[in-house]
């Protein structure tokens, strides 16, 4: 009997190509479908956890109040990732129509063609613009003399501060409202008082294994010296070493065991103060809700300025179009829509602890009364960012590189001045790449 | 592109026959409390408590109040009492069950599509002739050294050809090449005797029809290794189905519960119960099929002799 | 278990037991060949050598993820990784992790079981709690030791507390963050081997212990005489294996320490994802790899060399 081996062969090869086929048939995905009346805009974002849950009720209400467009919201995890994601949706043609950025990622990713830049003329007619946002946040959203970000947000780093210990320590002034400090020396004393009415210590900060802390703190206390960091592309990193020593060795005073433990990241700081033990908490103003959920009683303001010049380190979060590989103008027409849209209700997202970027809200009487927003609302007008690089930002690797550099300082008590050398050479070594986005140097 | 941390490796001696039991019968003359083995129980109770612990720990924290899980305190329950609140958490936001039902259905996918694949090669490799064999097969072990990171970008871009972004063939397909499984199915084949093939051959049967009747079955405890290990390579894994999924009806349970976890704070109790219930399908699929597991690997022959 | 060698000439036209040396292959058991591999060949094609040809090609250039770039730039890129110390660091951490982690994973795993195949009760709670970390995924098992590693509230400080010891800072401190790493992947991997040591010693046959049982042998001297000299094959796989996944690190010691880039922890693989993913040099990034590739073959032919060598002698 002749084996069918032909028979079982091709029989074989039939279904290993129908499996290929189907494979590749099942994976055609369907197209959109135009000229429908309610538009779907796909928005990306990187909110999560309780900023997710109020994004996502920004985003219901927007879709209620009108019919000419729906947002379809896509929610990836924060970090390096959701950058890397949006970068390749970009260069692969399938980008979202609208996406959030943080503000200091935007220089990096501007020359490199992914996003489309705003028209300042459609922003007016929908009343946004200048004239309706502190002027740090407006200017930020321009790169190489174009507007590519609009922000809805600054989410500063800020001093908490709980209410009942700061009064009962008598560091409390007439209006309720943590006494202004104005040197390193009288911020200790401060401290040491409220240390004395705490339980735990005087001074909740979490640094630990936490590089974006770190760099919070100390680019806001530099920045009140009035300087800035300088990051020109092919030279060498411009900072004030004495400045910068000077910061690093007050920070590394706090932690001596009795202001503020030596050792405590982020978590156990926050956890520290929201359970009433420590007097004040260094964060940003995002840990409101935790705050509140605690029923604590507390306060906020920016953080004491201590060299001077007022200074509130942030970040924002912000809209940006990214390039679309076939542009529709009617989508494009109901983007600026949205974002307008979202701006004029963004007080639902200042309920979240952020500072909504847009005045009419920050400057309404409605808003005036959220406490303690209100308190801390100028922190706007003072906002420092990232010094700006293409390797600069939120979920960048520069605040790891600083805390890689300098954590040895805060927990070990090493070498300020070596510690700040070491990040000047990384940097420059950074500095001395080609913007990735732009390796031939063609922008600017 | 199997992402199995360590792969289960090659079968070295042939099978012995013998059924693999898991306790070695007490050897005459052997005392059940001899010191020795008192001594050794308690190290093994140890070792094993040491080992259990840490997941035992984040269970315990899933189940805290958050105010309790910060606060240090190191006993199994928190001050205010157990409290379902961090699982609910996860529970509620998202679409948890979505996600899982998206892992399972494509971790089963990839693990029919690779272990099929995997045994057809790895009996080509073992019972076939053909030229260029020996060099096709070094490439074969040399790709497993290849890291997932280095493949995925290109990969990515390859899957925007084919425009399988944002599809479950585009999560699947990739995932269903893994090298290192051809090799340990191909040892387990060269370790089955060849008369059995032979006689059928001899009678006319086709390749096909005795890899189907006569190999297939025989093999079934290390296709049943082999299938469990790709199966959690596969629900783990997560840089893959996180790039080429963005539809968050489509995404995986991994890839799903990182987007519940806050982005600033940071939450002890809501991360540990997002870890526990990310791993809680797999343990229950190792509860059930631990059997087959241990006698699986231990039937592919390693050691003795 | 003996073949007839005619009767294994006629049916599949090898006249040797070498399977490797052709004997002439048949047309038709050609096609059959191809047709079984198809689709893995197919599969593995496009999804593992076009990347990888891909990956080379963009080696050459200074592609970036953001689609700008792209240009040849000839052995720019190889040239840089060679001269980068943070390359030279990060092949370094890769080593050191290998060397610290591989010695534990093995020994550990054979002690474990050799203490299971003794047969004691409660079989199945032993292989669960051994083998049931492998089941996590790497994200579960960082965050599990992120918390444990906590200086305030983890674990690991109130088990040294109560010794009256010193609480350290494990993943900050550079002195112990590899370290943590190294044990953090110990509990998580090292089920793995101990299923295989378990599958080898129970494929010893009873009847060796039973002989030197009567010869009057106890119970460490069967071990050390019988069972150990066994493992000899299961033993050389594991350590290959381990080794190699070893050399792959990524997951656990990214996540762990997410915060802070740490010269003493990043791994080859991890500088591998920060060129690509974090600072989009896609092309660089690829280069990196193939310097990582290259080095591991170059080891491992001169490694199979020299076994042969000694083989051959």
């Amino acid at each position: 009997m002749t084996p069918p081996l032909d028979l079982s062969r091709r029989q074989f090869l039939t279904a290993a190509s129908l499996t290929a086929g189907a494979a590749l048939l099942a994976g055609c995905a369907p197209g959109t479908a135009s000229g429908s009346p309610t538009q779907t805009l796909q928005f990306w974002h990187l909110l999560s956890g309780g900023d997710g849950v109020t994004m996502s009720q920004l985003l219901d209400g927007v879709n209620k109040a009108q019919s000419a467009y729906r947002i379809r919201p896509t929610v990836l995890a924060w970090g390096t990732p959701y950058y890397t994601k949006l970068a390749m949706a970009g260069a692969g043609g399938r980008a979202p129509d609208v996406a959030i950025m943080h503000a200091t990622r935007v220089p990096g990713w501007a020359p490199g063609g992914l996003l489309d830049d705003w028209d300042l003329d459609r922003l007016a007619e929908l009343g946004v613009d200048e004239s309706t946002f502190p002027e740090p946040i407006w200017k930020k959203g321009i790169v190489g003399g174009k507007r590519f970000s609009i922000a809805l947000d600054a989410h500063p780093f800020v001093l908490m501060y709980n209410t009942d210990i700061c009064d009962a320590a008598g560091e409390l002034d007439s209006d309720g409202q943590l006494k202004k400090t104005s040197s390193p020396e009288e911020f200790l004393d401060q401290l040491r008082a409220v240390g004395g009415s705490a339980k735990g210590h005087a001074l909740s900060y979490g640094y630990l294994g936490d590089g974006a802390q770190m760099w919070r703190l100390f680019y806001g206390l530099y920045a009140q010296h009035g300087l800035a960091i300088e990051l020109p592309a092919g030279r060498q990193m411009g900072i004030d070493k004495d400045a910068a020593v000077e910061t690093l060795a007050f920070m590394k005073t706090l932690l001596d065991g009795e202001i503020a433990a030596a050792q405590n990241d982020y978590g156990t700081a926050v956890a520290e103060f929201a359970t009433g033990k420590s007097g004040m908490l260094m964060t940003g103003v995002w840990e409101l809700r935790t705050m509140q959920n605690a029923k604590l009683p507390f306060d906020a303001t920016m953080i004491p300025t201590l060299y001077g010049t007022p200074a509130a380190y942030a970040d924002s979060h912000s809209f940006v179009l990214p390039h679309q590989a076939h542009a529709d103008e009617h989508r494009r027409d109901l983007t600026y829509r949205f974002v307008s849209d979202m701006l004029k209700g963004s007080f639902g997202w200042a309920e979240a602890g952020h500072i909504p970027a847009y005045l009419p809200v920050t400057e309404s009487p409605d808003y005036a009364k959220l406490l303690p927003q209100a308190h801390y609302a100028d922190a706007a007008q003072h906002v420092v960012y990232d010094p700006e690089a293409w390797f600069t930002g939120s979920g960048s690797n520069f605040q790891g590189e600083f805390g890689a550099a300098v954590q040895g300082v805060l927990l070990s008590g090493d070498d300020p001045g070596a510690a700040i050398d070491r990040f000047i050479r990384r940097v420059n070594t950074l500095l001395a790449q080609p913007n990735p986005a732009d390796p031939e140097g063609k922008w600017k | 592109m199997s992402t199995a941390t360590l792969s289960p490796t090659e079968a070295v001696v042939v099978p012995s026959g013998r059924s693999a039991r898991s306790r070695r019968p007490r050897l005459p003359g052997q005392k059940p409390f001899a010191p020795l083995r008192v001594v050794a129980f308690v190290i093994l109770a140890l070792l094993a408590i040491g080992w259990l612990l840490p997941f035992l720990w984040a269970v315990a924290t899933g189940f805290k109040t958050e105010t309790d899980a910060a606060s240090g305190d190191p006993s199994w329950i928190g001050a205010s009492g157990p409290t379902l609140d961090a699982f609910g958490a996860i529970l509620s936001q998202g679409n948890v069950y979505l996600w899982a039902w998206n892992s399972l259905l494509t971790s089963v996918a990839i693990t029919v599509i690779t272990v099929a694949i995997s045994a057809l090669a790895a009996y080509a490799f073992s019972r076939l002739d053909f030229r260029g064999r020996k060099w096709l097969f070094v490439a074969i072990i040399a790709a497993i050294v290849v890291p997932p990171q280095v493949l995925i970008i290109p990969l990515f871009y390859e899957m925007l050809a084919f425009n399988l972004v944002d599809t479950y063939w585009g999560l699947i397909l990739p995932q269903v090449v893994a090298p290192a499984m051809v090799f340990i199915l191909k040892k387990f084949f060269d370790a089955v005797p060849i008369e059995l093939e032979d006689a059928a051959r001899v009678d006319g049967a086709s390749r096909l029809r005795v890899f189907w009747s006569i190999i297939l079955p025989l093999s079934r405890p290390i296709l049943a290794s082999v299938a469990i290990f790709v199966f959690i390579g596969a629900w783990n894994n997560f840089l893959w189905p996180f790039l080429v999924i963005n539809d968050t009806t489509l995404m995986t349970l991994p890839v799903g519960l990182q987007t519940v976890i806050s982005a600033y704070g940071v939450q002890y109790a809501q991360v540990m119960a997002q870890a526990v219930l990310a791993a809680l399908p797999l343990i229950v699929v190792f509860l059930v099929f631990q059997k087959q597991i241990v006698k699986g690997v231990a039937t592919s022959g390693f050691g003795g002799q | 278990m003996t073949t007839t060698a005619s009767t294994r000439a006629v049916v599949t036209g090898r006249k040797s037991s070498d399977p490797f040396r052709p004997a002439g292959p048949r047309r038709r058991e050609q096609l059959v060949s191809w047709a079984f591999l198809a689709p893995f060949l197919i599969a593995f094609a496009l999804f593992l050598v076009w990347p990888i040809l891909h990956g080379i090609y963009l080696s050459f250039t200074d592609q970036s993820l953001t689609g700008a770039g792209g240009d040849l730039v000839g052995f720019a890129n190889y040239a840089e990784a060679l001269s980068d110390p943070v390359m030279w660091q990060s092949l370094w951490n890769t080593v050191w992790f290998t060397l610290l982690s591989t010695v534990p994973l093995v020994a550990l795993s054979l002690i474990m079981a050799a203490l299971v195949d003794r047969g004691l009760p409660g079989q199945w709670l032993w292989r669960l709690s051994f083998f049931m970390p492998y089941l996590l995924a790497s994200t579960v098992i960082s965050q599990i030791w992120v918390w444990i590693f906590n200086p305030q509230i983890g674990a690991a400080n109130n088990i040294l507390k109560a010794l009256g010891l010193q609480p350290l800072a494990w993943l900050q401190n550079p002195d112990t963050n590899m370290l943590s790493i190294v044990i953090a992947t110990v509990w998580w991997t090292v089920g793995f081997n101990f299923l295989l040591y378990l599958a080898a010693m129970q494929n010893i046959p009873p009847q060796q212990y039973e002989a030197a049982s009567l010869d009057g042998a106890g119970a460490w001297r069967q071990f050390w005489s019988i069972t150990l000299p066994q493992l000899g094959p299961a033993t050389v796989l594991i350590l290959i294996l381990q080794i190699l996944a070893s050399l792959k690190l990524f997951d656990q010691a990214y996540q762990m320490l997410g915060g802070v880039a740490s010269d003493t922890t990043r791994s080859i693989v991890q500088y591998i994802f920060e060129s690509g993913f974090v600072n989009y040099r896609f092309g660089y990034s690829a280069a990196i790899s193939y310097v990582f590739f290259a080095l591991i073959i170059i080891i491992g032919v001169a490694q199979a060399l020299v076994t042969r060598r000694r083989k051959v002698q």
